[in-house]
């Protein structure tokens, strides 16, 4: 098998013409400007243009995908992601348009985002959105900036923000990264924030809550209401981590259920591909209290003609330069077009029961550590079969072997051996049955062969990776002769 | 409906299996008043057909860049992407993979960034870069953060001609510390002025950023600048065009401290902005502060090669409030784009590229020189666009949209005091004609 780096399948190859002459005379740049500012030489590998796509798609081979693998990653939302959208992300049209175009030669852009801004609006109650976040945490981050903000114009003294223990690590991360101070607040043995512990901890100063609903857990946080009402007489904000958002569409709304802030992952929910780690979209919504404190630009429209509105004094500025990936919210974009209403409760009901599913077909194998009702994913916690020997990380790696994805583990941190799996509602019935067998297999596995679990996984590219070592001694680049 | 593939038998058969009657009574728990008792006011669901009609229409009202002679540049390029790259991009186990978390079923991402750390570190000259950022102004902001991180230090000094946006993307990332922005103007060259810069540094400065070639086009004396920031013992960071490097001295060899970007220019294409790539490249010492993930390579149970994430305890979801960064998804997929573009390019596909930007603009520059309607305020020290001035810039620039051709990026709304200012750029992509063109359209019209 072939385990070479591009940089040691160097050939010989020295011709590139990707572009030809320009007919402007060629000067050297040492013949131009200070020698202490030309580079004397450029280290990289010349590849034939063969080479380097057998290489490049040699490597795509060693990936499980959600097109060629079921990919259960619990808090990840892994549903398919159609064809269309990737046609239509790759327009003409759309992929070379310069960001600085005027306004009149871009208006299909603009309406299409502000028919996307309008479907968003809709589906979640919130006022505007701004689609520059590129990632769920930089939503929070924009988000949360808006918050810090608001406090700050209306002279209040906020210093902390409340995160379940059970949260997502960008909630607290994104706290503190505005500068509040992270407060935690512990869940009931049911799974649900603790509202008596919340009312100790709201005070004052609390400037928000950050709440994934359904939490992180798969459970609907049912004191919603509550919460919000505790959180709202104090002058906070409810904070809304949409990364979960998939059970909801068209069952309720965000705002209805008390939040100011809304991200939305477009990458998770809205069908777009995550590849291998991003480009990601996290689209930001608030209600009216926040909207001027929203990132600039913002689309206006006026005399029918759309543009990007820059006069807002009152805006946290930008969390990055031009407008946000847009070539993922025209997947989104089209996705929404082609579900349409009806389309996005089904995709609701049919996520949540699917995860329902799984759950009672695996509950008297996995010991579920919250029996409410979950929505579309649920938690199993591996501690019965850890006692018997192998771990939730034995058994995710096993799973590699069956051809499954491992569903996400040790997260959320309150559940020991967590086991996290998100089916989507793209799954047929018969992929959730291949999995609950090879799950019931697995456990089977564990009392007759217990080695064959902890080394899993035997049949994937590499055996398990020795990640210790990788920590220990990091190697982070390839260098010529090694060194 | 689409994409589900659960037929109506199979909902009331695992309906059964839980043990309930009805879909709705999975929704059992929510509160009666947050229940939506309208479907969404949204149209119907629409066949592919006639998605496809309707996204097409709006992407038709569009005019793209290439049907214009086009001159914008201003942070987004327009380099010659080869076919390979979206071709590779494309294939489902990149496109639709998640982050490489199990390294045992995701060897192709994890080696693929692998390549793509190293192929920055070769292009920078810097030890190690992390497996990218969301684009190159949250990159820049991140940098400053991780200076003032290593630091322990209060004060940024960011000096010269910034990138409007990615200085307001900066302002935004500090909102929530009690830090100092200190910039400094540009001296009457358009460069870093050195004197002001000296008088700024001081003790209490962790951190001191400049961008070379500079948002007007302009090319620092980068070595200069750090030595003068050195003495004070801050860190540097310099934002960089990737693809200046070519033909630029690398960062590494006069010792900057941090290295950052936006990598668009590595085969992204425009895409209206994004998405592109930020980019993150430093020195060994400062790995743990880095923000961001890293991919390393290692061994597996039989000692074979393998890769995986690494040095994961600097993150979010294992440090939580003490993390380096809130970051979680980066922009993979156009970072793996970068490695397969800098192995189709090679050393001489590059420095081809950097070269003829670099010609083709100051072709552009030598031609508008002698007109006396046009005012060139600095020097030919440029690399792939450079400011010129005329009088009535706007009207201008609309005048010749009218042409078919794109001037460049109105300086005027971001630098009030260059309110006749055009920024133009050339990349390897412009013929001598279209350069032509635009010095012959000028030429025409009427003002100055």
């Amino acid at each position: 098998m072939d385990r070479k780096t591009v940089f040691a399948k160097k050939t010989n190859v020295k011709e590139v013409n990707y572009v030809g002459p320009s007919g402007v005379p060629l000067q050297n740049p040492q013949s131009y400007l200070p020698q202490n500012l030309v580079r004397k030489d450029l280290p990289l590998p010349h590849l034939g243009e063969a080479d380097v796509v057998r290489h490049f798609l040699g490597l795509a081979q060693r990936n499980f995908s959600i097109d060629t693998h079921f990919y259960p990653l619990g808090s990840c939302t892994m549903k398919y992601n159609p064809k269309i959208n990737e046609d239509m992300a790759k327009l003409d049209g759309f992929v070379g348009l310069h960001p600085y175009q005027a306004p009149h030669t871009v208006q299909g852009t603009l309406e299409l985002l502000y028919e996307l801004e309008q479907m968003l609006c809709e589906i979640t109650g919130m006022q505007r959105f701004t689609f520059q976040p590129s990632s769920g945490a930089h939503g929070e981050l924009a988000g949360m900036l808006m918050i810090r903000k608001y406090h700050q114009a209306h002279k209040r003294n906020k210093t902390k923000v409340i995160v379940p223990d059970s949260a997502h690590g960008t909630n607290p991360a994104t706290a503190s990264m505005c500068g509040y101070q992270t407060v935690v607040v512990e869940s009931t043995l049911e799974g649900l924030v603790d509202v008596d512990k919340l009312k100790s901890l709201v005070d004052d100063e609390t400037a928000a809550i950050m709440l994934t609903n359904p939490n992180t857990l798969g459970l609907f946080e049912e004191d919603i209401l509550k919460i919000s009402d505790m959180i709202h007489k104090k002058g906070g904000f409810l904070y809304y981590d949409g990364a979960n958002f998939n059970a909801l569409l068209g069952i309720t709304k965000p705002a209805l259920m008390g939040f100011d802030v809304v991200h939305l992952n477009l990458h998770k929910t809205f069908s777009t591909p995550h590849g291998c780690g991003g480009p990601g979209a996290g689209a930001v919504g608030v209600t009216d209290a926040l909207v001027d404190y929203l990132p600039v630009p913002l689309l206006k429209k006026e005399s029918g003609e759309l543009f990007f509105d820059y006069c807002l004094p009152h805006s946290i500025g930008k969390v990055r330069a031009f407008y946000g990936n847009f070539a993922v919210l025209v997947r989104a974009y089209t996705y929404l077009l082609r579900l349409g209403s009806q389309g996005l409760r089904r995709v609701a009901h049919n996520s949540v029961l699917n995860a329902n599913y799984v759950k009672e077909k695996l509950k008297d194998y996995y010991e579920v550590p919250f029996p409410k009702r979950c929505m579309h994913e649920v938690i199993f916690s591996c501690k019965k079969q850890k006692e018997r020997g192998a771990s939730a990380y034995d058994i995710a790696k096993r799973l590699i072997d069956y051809g499954i994805h491992p569903p996400t583990m040790y997260f959320p941190l309150t559940v020991p051996e967590a086991f996290m799996v998100e089916p989507t509602e793209t799954e047929s019935r018969c992929a959730l049955d291949y999995f609950i067998e090879a799950m019931r297999q697995i456990d089977r596995e564990i009392s007759q062969d217990l080695d064959k679990v902890k080394s899993a996984p035997h049949t994937s590219f590499v055996k398990r990776v020795d990640e210790t070592k990788a920590a220990r001694s990091p190697d982070l680049r390839w260098r010529e002769n090694g060194v | 409906m689409p994409y589900i593939l659960n037929t109506d038998r199979d909902r009331e058969e695992m309906l059964k299996a839980i043990g309930i009657d009805s879909i709705e009574e999975l929704y059992s728990q929510l509160p009666a008043r947050i229940k939506l008792t309208k479907p969404l006011n949204l149209s119907s669901g629409l066949s592919e057909h006639k998605t496809k009609k309707r996204v097409s229409a709006l992407a038709k009202k569009n005019v793209p860049a290439e049907e214009f002679n086009s001159f914008l540049g201003a942070g987004c390029y327009d380099h010659y992407v080869p076919s390979v790259v979206p071709f590779i991009l494309s294939s489902s186990q990149f496109l639709t993979a998640y982050t490489p978390y199990q390294p045992e079923c995701s060897q192709g991402a994890l080696q693929a960034i692998y390549e793509y750390q190293s192929y920055m570190c070769l292009l920078t000259g810097m030890d190690i870069s992390n497996a990218s950022l969301l684009d190159g102004a949250s990159a820049f902001a991140e940098a400053v953060l991780m200076s003032l991180r290593i630091t322990k230090k209060k004060k940024v000094i960011v000096a010269g001609i910034f990138h409007p946006e990615y200085r307001q993307t900066l302002k935004a990332y500090l909102a929530g510390f009690d830090f100092v922005i200190r910039e400094i103007a540009e001296g009457t060259d358009g460069l870093v002025d050195t004197e002001a810069l000296k008088q700024a540094l001081d003790n209490d400065t962790g951190c001191c950023a400049f961008s070379s070639p500079n948002f007007f086009g302009l090319i620092e004396d980068a070595p200069k600048l750090a030595d003068i920031a050195k003495r004070y013992g801050t860190l540097t960071v310099l934002v960089t065009n990737p693809i200046s490097l070519a033909i630029l001295k690398e960062p590494g060899a006069f010792g900057v401290d941090i290295v950052c970007g936006d990598g668009q220019p590595l085969g992204s294409g425009l895409n209206f902005g994004g998405p592109s790539f930020g980019y993150l490249a430093t020195k060994k010492e400062y790995t743990r502060q880095m923000p961001g993930r890293l991919v390393g390579k290692t061994t597996d149970r039989e000692g074979k090669c393998a890769y995986c994430l690494t040095l994961q305890t600097r993150e979010q979801h294992i440090r939580r409030e003490k993390a380096t960064s809130n970051i979680c998804s980066n922009q993979s997929l156009n970072a793996i784009g970068a490695a397969v573009y800098l192995a189709l390019m090679g050393p001489q596909g590059l420095r081809n590229s950097a070269l003829c930007s670099f010609n083709n603009t100051l072709y552009l520059y030598n031609q508008l020189k002698p007109l006396k309607k046009i005012n060139l305020p600095f020097g030919p020290r440029i690399f792939n666009e450079f400011v010129w001035e005329v009088k009535n810039a706007q009207k201008i620039i609309e005048q010749l949209y009218r042409r078919n051709i794109i001037a460049g990026y109105y300086l005027g709304e971001q630098f009030p005091e260059y309110k006749n200012g055009i920024l133009s750029c050339c990349t390897e992509k412009k013929t001598k004609e279209e350069i032509d063109e635009l010095v012959g359209v000028l030429r025409e019209v009427p003002g100055g």
